[in-house]
């Protein structure tokens, strides 16, 4: 079977700059696909070579099978919604969504009854005789995205069009693009650099770094299963502990660390350490705090603490080079009686850690 | 504390001084005129003996007076029309264009504005006595769009660039042609930079006199050379009638450009 | 992968393809480019070519020019009126400026609007006015005699004390309305803090206002010195002939003496003039309304 949306070895070149290195990617139909990643990465670009505003230097986009790429912008029949609001300022919000109706040259009557029917997808009945300037950041967002769903785009691409926008009204919008997707079976391309908005809106996350994309899948593939230092920084917080690589076995390695400890089966995905090091990955709540000097793998003494809401950080000195820190949720058995000083001792389950190399990986290029 | 007004002490009233003076400077030739062109005296005298709309009558009736208005406004209207066109394509490019040499082109575009308006007279003076362009409309047009061109470029690069180009990206997307996204979304959203790269124009070419006496025939003159040859002859008060007239264009220009401007902050 | 690899050439000569020659956003470019280039550099290229080939190759122009006495007054009369007006108008400029940057806004929209209106009013009828005023029958004239100022009527047409009066008038605005835009860009803090700090009204002055409005006032300066140097109109009307200044040479050569290399070497010397000033002010403040990249 085609998949519906290929992307294969696109890379686009700005003079010197490589924008976009290598970007591979399949999207199934309906999906809610999240390109996550810094500033810089290559997301917008990728965005904009599937709109048609840029070529792409090499590569190809397929669409159910057939390139895109011949196809001009206006022609691609694509949604986007942009990170700046894009409203026609001269234009009611009405008028904003029969456009590209009105381009596909609809009928008078159909024009009237799609608007009503988007505007009310988005929960702006009502609104249709205002100008985008009297409207909120957030509304006027939501009228974008009526305009964009209003010709019933098989792909729909959205440019971290909530970056503008405040925490709360930010949350709020999130969860009528969660319904709107779940309501239309569009296709999403999201952009964005906030983790938060990527794991609770996606269906897929592709994290991109540096023009290529480091890993694809689900959040919880991404959070359990890193398979590069970037990815694992990139989701969720980490501990990152320097070790001498004492063996590899096969996926696993077993690792030393600075003092002393040995630990064996340590998960690396065939990663090839360099010089015999390695760094060790532990997801700061992943590791179990008891009070109390023991012979757990990390003894220490604890160096801060910090209440965070609904959990607490304690950052605790042990023999390694870095404190580490402990993330117990509020109510921890532990909790109460820890104080700055006091020894403590921490574990983890080594099959929920990770090797990586020790700097970032090298790009392929 | 000197950018507060209410703690300058004295000083306050001394610029206050300085700048209504000024103010008075600036205006008082402008009300004098006006009051001159309705006063009876030949001479200019001032105050007028009495009060006429004579001098008005005498411009109002000589064909030779409205035949200059009529070529001057038929000129500076054909001026806009390209100067908005060609400065608005060249405008799109020059914002928007990723070529080499793209500031190059910007300060050479600018070079007709601050060049000394003489030297190009007398440069398109030689070029169109040989190409036999000189006492044509056709010459007349060229060489205030070459002046006038700046001032269009000024105000629709401004515009442009102060205009998202992600609009216009939108409504291409949205399925409309490259072209019908420029003029249904981008046109209007910069209307105010297409209104004073208009009257930038129609001004510059209304109000040139340098040019005009040197492209002008003694069958094909402007306003302003009219103006120009009969002030060399004499200070008749008709002279005054039709600056007072001028004037008052100006002002009624001035006023729709200040309501155009307040409309559109509206 | 057998089809992989034989799709990508395919695929390259695609994406090669797509790649205009001519930029779209380059030819836009061209009409006005043409238009520059062929009734603008070219003629005035020509022009000044002249110089050196008439009536015979060489610089026999410029040394007639530069060696003639009455010549060598033109210039100078030309930078002393435009040294004059631009001192006078910077003088007069900055604290209109300054007031208007400060008064009660409704007062200084009345006051901005005449500026404007002086500035957009046709340039023969204020020079017209001009005329009228300072002839030895106008109304100055009279007023001073009847206010006994004077007993003879003061001689100010025809002479370069009209001419500079005149051209003062014309390049005031062209002083006020940038640098009034300088000195509202400057935040008033910065004078509050030099008060705090001890400093007198007359130190806040000299060492910081006058300093924070110095780009401003030296790029109006530079505008003003550069359009008085080629200005014809008003100092052939105020002036006379007696006292040339350069465009009006300029003019005379071409028109009334039909000798274009001398024209053309008039021309170069105020070309050159004009352009290294107007180069240096881009090298000082950037082009006006430049990139933002
Ligand atoms: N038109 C352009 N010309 C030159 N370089 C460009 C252009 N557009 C993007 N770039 C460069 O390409 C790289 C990738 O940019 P891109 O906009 O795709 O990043 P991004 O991942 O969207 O980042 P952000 O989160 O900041 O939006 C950046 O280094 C950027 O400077
Ligand atoms: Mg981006």
């Amino acid at each position: 079977m085609t998949p519906f949306l290929q992307i294969t070895g696109i890379a686009k070149q700005y003079g010197p700059v490589m924008a976009v290195k290598d970007v591979n990617l399949t999207v199934d139909h309906g999906e809610f696909m999240t390109f996550l990643g810094p500033s810089g990465s290559g997301k917008s670009t990728t965005l904009y070579i599937l709109a048609g505003f840029e070529q792409p230097t090499r590569g190809d986009i397929l669409l159910n099978g057939k390139t895109i790429l011949d196809t001009p912008s206006h022609k691609r029949n694509i949604g986007m919604v942009f990170q700046r609001y894009t409203l026609f300022p001269h234009l009611s919000v009405g008028e904003n969504i029969a456009f590209p109706l009105k381009v596909r040259g609809w009928s008078k009557a159909a024009i009237t009854e799609r608007v009503r029917q988007m505007l009310s997808l988005v929960r702006l009945e009502g609104f249709e005789d205002r100008k985008p300037v009297a409207m909120s950041g957030g509304q006027q967002q939501r009228v974008a995205l009526a305009r964009a769903l209003a010709y019933d785009p098989p792909v729909l691409l959205m440019d971290e069009p909530l970056s503008a926008l405040d925490k709360k009204l930010r949350e709020e919008i999130q969860h009528e693009i969660r319904r709107i997707h779940q309501q239309t079976e569009v296709t999403i391309l999201y952009v964005t650099h906030d983790q938060e908005e990527a794991l609770r809106l996606s269906d897929r996350i592709a994290v991109f770094s540096k023009g290529v994309i480091d890993q694809i899948g689900t959040g919880q593939q991404l959070y359990n299963d890193p398979s590069t230092r970037f990815v694992a920084e990139f989701i969720g917080d980490s501990n990152f502990i320097d070790t001498d690589v004492v063996s590899v076995n096969g996926r696993f390695a077993r690792l030393a660390l600075a003092n002393g400890a040995v630990i064996d089966g340590v998960p690396t995905h065939g990663t090839d350490f360099r010089q015999g090091r390695a760094s060790l990955l532990l997801r700061p709540e992943r590791i179990d705090l008891r009070l109390g000097k023991s012979e757990g793998v990390l003894p220490g003494a604890v160096r801060e603490i910090t209440f965070l809401g609904n959990h607490v950080q304690v950052s605790v000195d042990t023999q390694l080079a870095a404190p580490v820190d402990v993330r117990l949720p509020f109510g921890h058995a532990a909790l109460g009686g820890l104080a700055p000083g006091l020894d403590v001792s921490l574990d983890f389950k080594i099959a929920e850690t990770h090797a990586f190399q020790l700097e970032d990986r090298v790009p392929a290029s | 504390m000197l950018l507060n007004f209410n703690s300058l002490g004295i000083w306050k009233w001394a610029l206050l001084t300085i700048t209504v003076l000024t103010a008075a400077f600036l205006l008082m030739p402008i009300l004098f005129i006006a009051a001159l062109s309705f006063g009876s005296s030949q001479w200019l005298i001032f105050p007028p003996p009495s009060w006429t709309l004579k001098w008005y009558g005498a411009l109002l009736s000589d064909p030779r007076w409205l035949e200059a208005a009529w070529t001057s406004f038929r000129i500076a209207l054909i001026v806009t029309f390209f100067s908005v066109l060609i400065g608005l394509v060249a405008s799109f490019g020059l914002v928007r264009g990723r070529f080499m040499g793209r500031s190059t082109l910007r300060a050479l575009f600018m070079t007709p504005m601050i060049l000394p308006v003489v030297v190009l007279a007398v440069a398109l003076y030689a070029f169109f006595l040989r190409i036999g362009l000189n006492g044509t409309t056709t010459g007349f047009v060229i060489a205030h769009l070459i002046v006038a061109l700046p001032f269009s470029i000024l105000a629709l690069t401004g515009a442009l660039e102060g205009f998202d180009k992600s609009i216009e990206d939108a409504a291409v997307l949205c399925g409309a042609s490259p072209l019908r996204a420029k003029l249904q979304i981008t046109l209007p959203c910069i209307s105010h930079g297409l209104f004073s790269a208009a009257i930038f124009s129609f001004l510059t070419s209304w109000d040139e006199v340098v040019l005009a006496i040197f492209m002008a025939s003694p069958t094909l003159q402007t306003l302003p050379v009219k103006i120009w040859a009969t002030l060399r002859q004499d200070l008749t008060p008709v002279i005054a009638a039709a600056s007072t007239l001028l004037i008052i264009v100006t002002v009624l220009l001035m006023l729709i450009a200040a309501a155009v401007k307040k409309g559109l902050k509206a | 992968m057998a089809m992989v690899s034989l799709a990508k050439p395919d695929n390259e000569k695609r994406n090669a393809r797509r790649r205009p020659v001519l930029s779209r956003d380059f030819v836009s470019i061209l009409p006005a480019l043409l238009l520059v280039l062929v009734f603008f550099v070219a003629p005035v290229l020509a022009l000044l070519s002249r110089s050196v080939t008439e009536p015979v190759f060489g610089l026999q122009n410029y040394i007639a020019l530069l060696g003639s006495s009455t010549y060598l007054k033109i210039f100078f009369n030309t930078f002393f009126v435009s040294v004059l007006v631009t001192v006078i108008s910077l003088v007069i400029g900055f604290p209109v400026a300054w007031t208007l940057a400060i008064m009660p806004q409704r007062w200084a929209m009345v006051v901005f609007a005449i500026v404007l209106l002086s500035m957009w009013t046709n340039l023969l009828a204020r020079t017209y006015a001009w005329m009228v005023l300072l002839q030895r029958t106008g109304v100055i004239n009279k007023t001073l005699m009847g206010m006994g100022v004077i007993d003879q009527p003061l001689t100010m047409v025809n002479n370069l004390i009209g001419v500079t009066i005149g051209m003062t008038y014309i390049m005031l605005p062209f002083i006020v309305i940038p640098l009034y835009g300088v000195i509202r860009k400057i935040d008033p803090a910065i004078l509050q803090a030099a008060a705090l700090c001890g400093a007198t009204r007359f130190q806040s002055l000299r060492l910081v206002l006058l300093p924070l409005a110095a780009p401003g006032m030296i790029a109006g300066a530079l505008m003003v010195f550069v359009m008085s140097l080629g200005y014809f109109v008003t100092p052939s009307l105020l002036g006379g002939t007696a006292n040339m200044m350069l465009a009006e040479l300029i003019a005379q050569f071409v028109q009334s003496l039909v000798n274009w290399g001398m024209g053309g070497a008039a021309a170069l010397v105020l070309l050159v003039v004009t352009l290294s000033l107007y180069a240096l002010q881009l090298r000082l403040f950037g082009l006006a309304g430049g990139e933002r990249t």
